[in-house]
């Protein structure tokens, strides 16, 4: 048998239980692990728990980040930090339409710049920007809407972004010169989104905001909430500044130590165990994803299935290629979520290599991408969450329909950066 | 009831977890504890660790074997190092076949197999490695430890956010901290990685090293292959080299300048940090290529693989590929090959430095033979001259 | 500084650890199957992590 035909075969093996898993209604994860499972045996290999294991253990260090970074946020809105940064800037600036609008942009963009999800950002920020934006006059679905597509280009910002950290790693490229391609489509997106999608309101309506906005504990101050991101900032500072005589911290301690200063320095009593619990509750869906999406890429890689996809796309014309990335992009992510980096990604940056685009320009311009995917079924994971949090109670639709504008403009922009990639490749040295 | 359901499920469920953990993680340690046994060729005069040369390495299990080689008579000092990255067997078998045949005539050959010896007890993630290999020989077959191109995060730990190298603070990934050719010339007060390099630095400086050699491997998606990649000290010897080999047909040998602003990297460093002259030889391994298709110890070993055929058919490929593949004899042959052409081109130019070196197979040899061919059988050996490695 | 980074992998170490603990207390709470399997799963990584065998 041609491997052609051997890794075809199980490659329509894992689909097909993909989607019987997923017309037995099972989680996203659970049916990407019985495709992986599935894989194995078609493959050959019986189970194996080696490479079941050894894909397991594939993003334990990004999880350990999701994990501490979420912590960190967790402690602070629960402490009252969020709420009270939410009710200053809107008492500062509400008269001010359009710096209102680059302060919520911005207070959305952060949490999930940090720790590379833009469910961190629902999550924590998500909720309260969207009850500031409904008392401007922003209908419940442009609200939902505006938080979704910020929330996705937030976990594409950097400094962490893991679509792109991911591919990167998957072809051996440094992590390294992706800050200014990412932030700067990221930003300009999210302002276009936000403008686009939340002009027509009307004034804001202050006093019915602070009503609906949870009350932050008397104590509360600008320096509570402020030291944990200093100590955090400085942690990266110093080891970046004198990376020689500090010894190496890494990205999870350094959102440990910023948690461990927030519970500190809360005027209100956090149970710090309970509020483990829950984050790492609320943070199972994706760290189950990473996790299922490692075993399902080792199985894949194991039995050639993720080689087969590999030369399949790396052989397309590059016209092709380039014509389909808005499409195919969001629905692999909806499938498989991280799990498309690993492998959509690796086969499509080698190609771009090959062919002379710069890497870097082109991986960050498809990580704005990707993100649009998490609005859609079958795991819509990311849209969900906004929908619940932001409490827009209508058609899934129609909230869809809201994000058409500005998923449009993040796929041109995506796609103009991937083919003009060599042409920006100056942004890699900024 | 509905609660002991429950119950039941939840025990169900761990237990099948809890045999997952046992299995695969006896296959781990079993990996990481796999004794590589080293018959001693009558070359090998002495056998140091790599703490004699820092002991800040000594205790950990990156202080590896240093086998030396004394000529009959004295000469120029040769360092060829295997396994600086341990997902590429070739070079780490072709320095093994030193060790257990090579004679010195003139010179000294020092040689290690396991540079990064963590990186050998661990495979990559989502890389679906097998975790060992084994090359049939005449007693039977002899079993090797599949290693990463990075070293065992049970040995250093945690990464950092970026990883900036010392001195020249270039930014790379944070993953290549662990990383022995993103180390180079490493410090003493560093991570393990760092240390190990500093160590080897040390030893070149110390034995006074004239050339140094690191053996490797490439996906044929990367455009450095076939090739010596030369410090500026060594570009007359690795151009003639390159040249002869070329010229006499048995394979093509490319050459390249190591570029001065790519930091971290054994061709440049060394040769910036010592007085040796720093060479880096790659040989084509499509076991490295993420286009490959199943992958398989046999993959591994013999290079065939049909989708890395296709890609190359669309040129996308750096080295030309057939139904044949890429044979580990091959691959291993170009390395011993051009490690003796580097000692006989050098010795044309240094009459009073010499380096020759007999008893090794050369490229064509290799191949007809097979690799087992020149691996000895520890059981049969006498035990004083069989190392763990 | 090497005793330094000896006790930052040690943190490390004890961050894994409370983190398995927190997954195995949230699985005796969870009811659902596929949470409960999901939790194992997770479990896995660290756990190997943690006995130093991966």
């Amino acid at each position: 048998m041609s491997m052609f035909t051997y890794a075809g075969i199980i490659l329509g093996v894992m689909v097909s239980i993909y989607i019987i898993a997923k017309i037995f209604k099972l989680s996203t994860e659970l049916s990407m692990l019985a495709a992986a499972i599935a894989g194995g045996l078609a493959g050959g290999f019986r189970i194996p728990a080696r490479h079941i294991a050894e894909g397991a253990m594939t993003y334990l260090d990004i999880n350990l980040i999701f994990i501490t970074a979420t912590l960190f946020m967790n402690i602070l809105k629960e402490s009252g930090g969020v709420a009270f940064v939410v009710r200053r800037i809107l008492k500062r600036f509400h008269r001010s339409r359009t710096l209102l609008f680059i302060l919520l942009t911005l207070l959305l963009l952060i949490p999930g710049a940090l720790t590379g999800a833009g469910s961190v950002t629902v999550l924590i920020t998500g909720g309260m920007v969207a009850v500031v934006l409904n008392y401007m006059g922003i209908s419940k679905v442009r609200t939902t809407a505006i938080v979704f597509i910020i929330a996705g280009l937030s976990a594409a910002a950097p400094p962490v972004s893991l679509w792109a950290m991911m591919t990167a790693a998957g072809v051996n490229m440094p992590y390294v010169g992706f800050f200014y391609p990412l932030l700067i489509p990221c930003v300009i997106a999210a302002l276009l989104t936000i403008f686009i999608l939340g002009w027509k309101g009307t004034g804001t309506d202050i006093e019915k905001a602070f009503e609906e906005l949870p009350e932050p504990p008397e104590k509360m101050n600008w320096l509570r909430v402020i030291l944990p991101f200093i100590i955090f900032l400085g942690l990266v500072f110093i080891g970046r500044q004198w990376p020689h005589s500090t010894p190496v911290i890494g990205l999870p301690l350094m959102f440990l130590c910023a948690a461990v200063t927030s519970f500190i320095l809360s005027p209100v009593k956090v149970n710090f165990f309970k509020i483990s619990g829950d984050t790492v509750e609320q943070l199972l869906p994706l760290i189950g994803t990473l996790t299922c999406a490692g075993i399902l890429v080792q199985i894949m890689t194991l039995t050639g299935v993720r080689g087969l996809l590999a030369v399949s796309t790396v052989t397309l014309p590059v016209i092709v290629v380039y014509a389909s990335l808005f499409f195919v992009l969001p629905v692999s992510e909806a499938v498989l979520m991280w799990g498309a980096a690993p492998v959509i990604g690796v086969p499509l940056v080698l190609l771009f290599n090959t062919i002379g685009l710069n890497p870097i320009v082109a991986l960050a311009g498809m990580s704005v991408i990707w993100p649009l995917g998490d609005a859609l079924p079958p795991t819509a994971i990311i849209g969900r969450l906004t929908v619940e949090i932001v409490g827009y109670k209508e058609s899934y639709i129609r909230f869809l329909k809201a994000c058409i504008i500005p998923a449009i403009i993040i796929m041109i922009i995506g796609t103009l950066m991937v083919i003009y990639s060599s042409e920006l490749g100056f942004l890699t040295g900024l | 009831m509905a609660d002991n359901n429950v119950y039941i499920r939840k025990i169900i469920l761990s237990v099948l977890g809890f045999l997952l953990l046992i299995f695969s993680g006896i296959s781990f340690y079993k990996h990481r504890h796999l004794e590589e046994h080293v018959v001693l060729g009558e070359g090998v005069t002495e056998v140091k660790k790599l703490s004699d040369y820092f002991d800040g390495v000594k205790g950990t299990i990156n202080d590896c074997n240093i086998y030396i080689l004394e000529g009959k008579e004295p000469g120029a000092t040769l360092f060829v190092m295997g396994a600086s990255h341990p997902e590429e067997p070739a070079g780490r078998l072709a320095p093994w076949i030193f060790v257990e045949n090579g004679v010195m005539e003139k010179g000294r050959l020092i040689v290690v197999l396991s540079a990064n010896r963590s990186g050998t007890t661990v495979t990559r993630l989502g890389g679906g490695y097998p975790p060992d290999y084994t090359i049939p020989t005449g007693w039977g077959e002899q079993k090797f430890r599949m290693g990463d191109r990075w070293a065992n995060p049970l040995d250093q730990w945690p990464d950092p956010e970026v990883y900036i190298h010392y001195p020249s603070r270039q930014n790379l990934a944070y993953v290549d901290i662990r990383n022995l050719n993103r180390a180079w010339p490493g410090r003493p007060n560093g991570t393990l990685t760092e240390k190990t390099c500093y160590a080897f630095m040390e030893l070149i400086r110390k034995e006074k090293v004239d050339i140094f050699i690191d053996l490797h491997e490439a996906e044929l998606q990367y455009p450095v292959i076939s090739t010596i990649v030369a410090h500026e000290k060594g570009h007359e010897l690795a151009a003639v080299v390159s040249m002869v080999l070329t010229d006499m047909g048995e394979f093509n040998m490319g050459m390249e300048y190591s570029p001065k602003s790519l930091h971290g990297l054994s061709h440049r460093e060394v040769g910036d940090f010592s007085d040796a002259i720093s060479l880096l030889f790659e040989a084509p391994e499509p076991f490295l290529d993420a286009t490959r298709g199943k992958t398989t110890r046999e993959q591994l070993l013999t290079g065939k693989d049909e989708f890395i055929v296709k890609a190359g058919e669309h040129g996308l490929l750096f080295e030309k590929i057939d139904e044949n593949g890429w044979p580990i004899d091959v691959r291993v042959g170009r390395h011993t090959s051009a490690v003796l052409m580097t000692m006989e081109i050098w010795t044309e130019e240094h009459p009073d430095m010499s380096l020759v070196c007999i008893n090794v197979p050369g490229y064509a040899e290799v191949i007809e033979n097979g690799i087992g061919y020149y691996l000895k059988d520890p059981f049969r050996a006498n035990p004083e001259r069989v190392i763990i490695e | 500084m090497n005793i330094l980074m000896s006790i930052i992998t040690v943190i490390y170490y004890l961050l894994v650890a409370y983190t398995a603990v927190i997954l195995i207390y949230n699985l005796i709470k969870t009811k659902t199957w596929e949470k409960e399997a999901l939790y194992i799963i997770v479990l896995l990584p660290f756990l190997l992590r943690l006995f130093r065998l991966k």
